[in-house]
């Protein structure tokens, strides 16, 4: 054998290896993917869609949009002219046009404005209290036949897994406004404490309210930082108690009492926040308060000095809701990496189980101009986004209609007013979840679920421990497993779903900051005596009116 | 042209690099079923994800400062037994016994300790970490032995290769970590590379251990064959 065979091979390995390089560098690159909304003819032609049949010729729709700060456009689209409005013109015969196009915080105003001139548009989005105004002014058109004529099937399923937001489009039993929807159940109260902290202290998972008073006070007392330093929080609250985060509901819920949503007792609905059972909650935080429990100035504290002091990890529990790990309960772990928040179903003062209050996500309907020639063609639209969008596994279908991965900040269903969400897709997307992790299978998840998959995937079995927010909310016993719970017999639904009533629009702006000035002061050490003449005031003010009206209301929309 | 006479790894007893080759593969194999087995448990939602850390931790902890203090001992051990270069190899090879006893500890150690700031990735920084204190003394070792000229030649394209199974099983995980997290959030392409890299990560220890198994099973066949008489092996691995 040659002397140089040993070097030849290595050679030779080299130079295959350039050699591939090479050619891999020369290669052609991959064609350039249309961006996502390109105003090509037949950007549609490839996709598999639902479609009805198309208007010819077609027909015009005016409508009006409200746009955030963040919307953005890719080439030459614009809100004029984008794959929404294409897609309706391409593929439903239907050419929309925007009368006019603000910020959304000017909606509502300018709205009322072109309404008032009489520069109504053919569809249009409008809230609750716009939808009965509009209604009673008889500008509104009469959906109940078109929708029994022309809502598809999934249509249909979407509107009615909430049983609340029909109803809520309904007025004196016909269908004015196709509600947009979303997940109810998400407003649900939880119970979100440090887990990491109650591992170095060795507590067990609070199974009743005197043992979230117990975590609380030894959260304050114990050290769970490890700093040596008397700096932590057992309970986090914002001068907003009853925001999304950092709330008050979930406590008091554990005391069976539910502020700011209506309820049935005794036959008849009342106001949570003017029950006796909030007595009981009220000294409970009033004890934890003068314990030092809660951050002293939590009165002058908004959402985003509390989110500080979570990022700061000198939070121990927080009561708010299921995606609170995405915002803000993720900043703790990303300073402390070991930080991991547990959500827990409302624990109960006594032995009857507490229930998470929680109220209608319907915020807004469609709505279609009185003497419109083509109130089917909103239920077309409609038909579209359900057919086509919700649920969809096609990934170019969605890239197409929905944005893509590489455009992340390019939302294309921010073009279009028809925008509806699945209920229940959230808990019925997380259950499937929970399926395929116990068989680790995600075949046959949609994408958004199979990536979520993989996330957890990645807390599971790379230990890369800032996949948390997704375990602690869609993983196993994460926070999605309680708001079933919440969904079976665990939940308490804000009864009234209606327009404000008369006295209600009239007086709850002034009511509703009372409430909330008495609960801080009585929380930092006023005499409970207060939350009496609260009550006692409450109905004097215009809460009696309230509640008949309310009552009214509910006789007539059972 | 002037001949180098091969040798094998060690000059007495592969003792000790087949310890060390065993301890390596035994300990990967151990933490990636203890791993799988809780993950599964975890994933099923028999255990909560809290129990699933703590557990995984304190095993971490444990087999992690016995399995460090193993390979220390072996690689000098090893280092003893070697000369030259190769004794060089395996006394750089001794940095990586570090890595299993910062398995579980990296985050502490950095973040509280050390106090350096986790930019929002602690977790990913902290594996980074312990996969560099691992992974680089390894890949030196096996450079060294693939380049020493007395290594036998079947002992250098075993090192050479492991110098990429130990940076494809070290770095596939982190890259599609950052590509995931930070890079690309939500690109499914990059979801079936989690599932991939999630197996991979799996062999970190287990495959470095195998060459090293190899390495001595190749040191030792070259060992019983130079030993017969009149019998040279030169650089060209001619015998003559």
């Amino acid at each position: 054998m040659n002397p140089l065979t040993g070097k030849v091979y290595v050679n030779r390995f080299i130079a295959v290896l350039l050699l591939t390089m090479l050619l891999l560098s020369c290669a052609r690159p991959p064609s350039p993917t249309p961006p996502p909304g390109a105003s090509t003819d037949d950007a549609f032609a490839k996709l598999s869609l639902v479609v009805p049949d198309r208007y010819d010729p077609p027909i015009e729709m005016s409508s009006v949009m409200a746009v955030d700060a963040t919307i953005k456009f890719l080439g030459e689209n614009d809100i004029h002219n984008n794959v929404w409005t294409r897609a309706y013109e391409q593929l439903l015969g239907i050419k929309v046009s925007y009368k006019w196009v603000v910020d959304g915080s000017m909606y509502a105003q300018k709205l009322g404005l072109s309404v008032n001139s009489g520069d109504i548009p053919d569809m249009f989005r409008v809230s609750p209290a716009q939808l009965h105004l509009f209604q009673e002014a008889g500008l509104l058109a009469d959906l109940t036949d078109v929708y029994e004529a022309v809502a598809s099937p999934k249509t249909r399923d979407v509107l009615m897994q909430d049983p609340t937001s029909l109803k809520a489009g309904t007025i004196a039993g016909r269908l004015w406004g196709i509600p947009l929807t979303d997940a109810a159940v998400a407003s649900a109260s939880l119970l979100w404490i440090r887990q990491d902290w109650m591992d170095k202290l060795g507590i067990a998972a609070p199974t009743s309210m005197a043992d979230v008073l117990e975590i609380s006070r030894r959260f304050i007392t114990e050290d769970p930082d490890g700093n040596n330093a008397p700096d932590t929080i057992g309970l986090c609250v914002t001068k907003s108690v009853w925001s999304a985060f950092a709330n008050l509901s979930g406590f008091f819920n554990g005391y069976h009492a539910y502020p700011g949503i209506w309820y049935e007792r005794n036959g008849a609905l009342v106001y949570g926040s003017v029950q006796p059972e909030m007595r009981d909650a009220l000294l409970a935080l009033q004890e934890m308060y003068a314990q030092g429990q809660l951050d002293r100035e939590f009165g002058v504290k908004d959402s985003n000095q509390v989110a500080e002091t979570i990022a700061q990890g000198k939070c121990g529990m927080e009561f708010g809701v299921w995606w609170n790990p995405y915002h803000p309960l993720n900043q703790s772990q990303a300073n402390y990496p070991h930080a991991f928040w547990s959500a827990f179903p409302i624990p109960s003062v006594d032995d009857v189980p507490a229930k998470s209050q929680y109220s209608s996500a319907v915020g807004a309907f469609l709505v279609v101009r009185n003497g419109y020639e083509h109130p089917e063609a909103l239920l077309r639209m409609v038909n579209f986004w359900s057919d086509n969008i919700l649920g969809s596994q096609d990934d170019e279908l969605r890239q197409t209609f929905l944005g893509d991965i590489e455009n992340p900040d390019v939302v294309l269903y921010k073009y279009t007013p028809v925008v509806l969400w699945e209920p229940n897709a959230m808990i019925d997307g997380s259950k499937k979840l929970r399926e395929a992790l116990a068989k680790k299978d995600p075949s046959g998840l949609d994408l958004d679920t199979q990536w979520r998959y993989r996330i957890i995937q990645a807390y599971f079995e790379q230990g890369t421990l800032e996949a948390w927010v997704e375990v602690a909310t869609n993983g196993p016993n994460g926070a999605v497993t309680i708001l079933e719970q919440v969904l079976k017999d665990r939940g308490q639904l804000n009864r009234f779903y209606g327009v404000p009533t008369v006295t209600m629009a009239e007086k709850m702006p002034t009511l509703q900051p009372m409430e909330e000035e008495v609960i801080t002061k009585i929380i930092m050490g006023e005499p409970i005596a207060m939350f009496d003449q609260f009550v006692e005031n409450w109905y004097r003010l215009g809460g009696t009116e309230i509640v008949n009206e309310v009552n009214l209301w509910a006789e007539q929309n059972p | 042209m002037s001949e180098k006479s091969k040798q094998p790894l060690a000059r007495k007893s592969h003792l000790p690099l087949i310890l060390l080759g065993a301890t390596m593969t035994g300990y990967g194999m151990l933490t990636a079923l203890v791993g799988s087995w809780l993950s599964n448990q975890a994933m099923r939602g028999l255990i909560t994800a809290s129990a699933y850390r703590n557990r995984l931790m304190a095993f971490e902890q444990t087999t992690g400062l016995i399995a460090g203090l193993l390979f220390f001992v072996f690689f000098v051990w090893c280092a003893v037994q070697a000369s030259g270069g190769v004794r060089v190899a395996f006394a750089i090879g001794a940095a990586a016994s570090a890595a299993p006893v910062l398995l579980g500890r990296a985050e502490r150690l950095l973040f509280t300790v050390i106090g350096l700031p986790t930019m929002g990735a602690g977790s990913v920084l902290a594996g980074a970490v312990t996969t560099l204190v691992f992974a680089l003394p390894m890949m030196l070792l096996f450079i060294l032995l693939a380049c020493g000229r007395r290594v036998p030649r079947g002992g250098r394209w075993l090192s050479f290769a492991s110098i990429f199974i130990v940076l494809g099983t070290a770095f596939f995980p982190i890259y599609v970590t950052v590509l995931a997290f930070l890079l690309k959030p939500g690109d499914p392409a990059v979801g079936r590379m989690i599932q991939l890299s999630s197996q991979i990560i799996k062999l970190r220890f287990l495959l470095p251990g195998l060459s090293l198994l190899g390495l001595a099973f190749i040191s030792m066949r070259f060992a019983r064959l130079s030993l017969e008489p009149a019998e040279t092996v030169l650089e060209k691995g001619e015998v003559k």
